[in-house]
């Protein structure tokens, strides 16, 4: 039987693995080990899911505490999916980093993993809209400080900021479209513009306006890095700034977790 | 770009004139037949114009980035107004006289949506009469956001979204909608038991669902469970589990069902599932 306590005893070897592979990628070392170390940590930690999977006998994807397993997971996959579609030697840290990171939490918060959640959140829909959303917010940030770096270093990353934008409104599309239909399975309505999905409505079109904006003027360099920065507020305001907004106190739904 | 811009400034102006002198837009007037009428309108303009693009260059800037950017912007700044402004309940007037606390029904708002639709037609419509392999993805991203915007816009005021309260034992054919009007169904749900299930710690609802027979006048169709997260679906109605009687929570011999009817749902779900085939598009296709 698995248990929360053994999570170090897979976490652990899998970090490992993910770090080296890391490193591995960022000195510029042999793509194929890179792979083989990234899919190592994938397995171990995958089987220590599937472990807890059989013995809570139903997918582990109730709790908090559950659903940042996945996401610790799926951060560094996507990383390496990434990492072979666009050879960006620095994405696997970037992806090792987080997924240690709600690692971490949940081997030091262990007094939130049995935190139900209410009936509302108790769907299969839950943990996809939240990883997916969690993945953009993570591409979208790090383009926002390539953009800033650009803005006050003056070297050009432009091409890299432009495929992480992609993804990133890619992966925006990906969450918003899954809490929609979610929302239509669960309430019977795909989007009833509360604040939260007001805000990311309005964080897409930011997105889609700066996707379209480097097609129409690639040349505009300067407005099109300020622009990225402006995107990446909406965001801010989208995920966490409206618990704040005076005009969204009290009514969202998405607001059961605080 | 600076036409784009003077457009969607018009634009907002006249929705201001509109919504002082004939007040917010009522979208219940949409309902069918008007929004069969004004999706042909849509759809014959856009086809129309189109066609006339090479004799009016109004038309072939339509399709042009010059004319979509101004336009998400201009969709993007209202958005964000909605973001920052308190919006009274869907079927409330607006609290203050411009009408922006209720940006659904602020014409500025409608008509700046309607504009971005107008020429994400006219794009696809470019597309579509060239076809090759490679406008797939750009088709995928493009008509998806336009049916899915379309028939759920149109087809919103053809929902019909009521609720039913049952008492255990008891059959009910009548139903409620959101002005309190009191309907005859075509359905009726007999309750058998409700019950709920606490959190051992907290003692708040874990979940709660509702053993029910769904008949309609013909006799029984179905004898099922119904929980949240888990309708039931009954010759085109969805029957969620709605709420209970929370006075007597674990002793409710009552549930309340949302009974929901959405005759567009499948062109927002092919709009939808589309646009999910585009975002993945990108892992795919080497070019943008």
């Amino acid at each position: 039987m698995v248990t929360w306590n053994d999570l170090w005893l897979f976490a652990l070897p899998a970090l490992v693995c993910w770090t080296v592979a890391a490193l591995l990628s960022l000195r510029g070392g042999k793509r194929g080990y890179v792979y083989l170390l990234t899919i190592c940590g994938l397995l171990i930690f995958g089987s220590y899911i599937g472990l807890m999977w059989i013995s809570l006998e139903r997918p582990p994807m109730r709790t908090m505490g559950e659903t940042r397993l996945w996401y610790s997971f799926f951060l560094p996959l996507v990383g390496l999916i990434t990492y072979s579609r666009w050879q960006y030697r620095w994405i696997l840290s970037f992806s090792t980093l987080l997924s240690a990171v709600f690692l971490c939490i949940n081997i030091l918060k262990p007094e939130i993993h049995s935190k139900e959640m209410m009936p509302a959140l108790q769907s299969p829909w839950f943990a996809p809209h939240v990883i997916i959303y969690m993945f953009a917010y993570a591409t979208t940030g790090v383009a926002t400080l390539m953009a800033l770096w650009q803005l006050f270093r003056k070297q050009d990353q432009l091409a890299a900021i432009d495929n992480l934008t992609r993804v990133g409104l890619s992966f925006l599309t990906i969450g918003m479209l899954f809490g929609a239909l979610w929302a239509k399975e669960a309430w019977g309505t795909y989007w009833s513009w509360d604040p939260k999905e007001t805000w990311a409505a309005a964080t897409w079109f930011c997105y889609l306006i700066y996707v379209h904006l480097r097609k129409s003027r690639p040349a505009a360099i300067t407005p099109a890095l300020l622009w990225q920065v402006i995107c990446f507020l909406c965001l801010q305001m989208c995920w966490w700034g409206i618990n704040y907004l005076p005009s969204a106190q009290g009514i969202s739904v998405h607001t059961y977790g605080s | 770009m600076t036409m784009g811009c003077l457009v969607c400034c018009g634009l907002v102006a006249v929705g201001m004139l509109l919504q002082l002198t004939t007040g917010p837009v009522r979208w219940d007037a949409m309902a069918s037949p008007v929004n069969i009428i004004v999706l042909t309108v849509l759809l014959l303009g856009i086809l129309t114009m189109h066609l006339c693009r090479g004799k009016v260059r109004l038309f072939r800037w339509m399709a042009t980035l010059q004319a979509g950017i101004p336009a998400m912007v201009a969709c993007a700044m209202l958005t964000v107004l909605m973001g920052v402004t308190r919006q009274v309940p869907s079927g409330h007037q607006p609290t203050e006289p411009f009408g922006i606390s209720s940006m659904l029904t602020f014409w500025p708002f409608v008509l700046s949506y309607t504009w971005l639709v107008v020429l994400v037609g006219m794009v696809c419509m470019t597309r579509l009469l060239q076809p090759s392999w490679r406008n797939i993805p750009f088709l995928l991203n493009h008509l998806g956001l336009f049916i899915a915007l379309v028939a759920g816009t149109l087809g919103n005021a053809d929902m019909q979204d009521l609720r039913m309260v049952v008492q255990e034992g008891k059959t009910e054919w009548r139903a409620v909608d959101s002005k309190h009007r009191v309907l005859q169904m075509p359905i009726g749900i007999e309750l058998h038991d409700f019950s709920m299930e606490l959190h051992e710690s907290s003692l708040a609802p874990k979940s709660f669902s509702s053993a029910v027979s769904v008949y309609t006048k013909r006799g029984v169709v179905v004898s099922d469970t119904i929980r949240v997260n888990k309708p039931l679906t009954v010759r085109g109605w969805k029957i969620y589990q709605y709420s209970y009687d929370e006075a007597r929570g674990n002793e409710s011999d009552i549930s309340v069902f949302e009974l929901v009817r959405d005759p567009w749902l499948p062109f927002v779900y092919i709009g939808i599932f589309m646009m999910l085939a585009g975002a993945l598009s990108i892992f795919v296709c080497k070019k943008w």
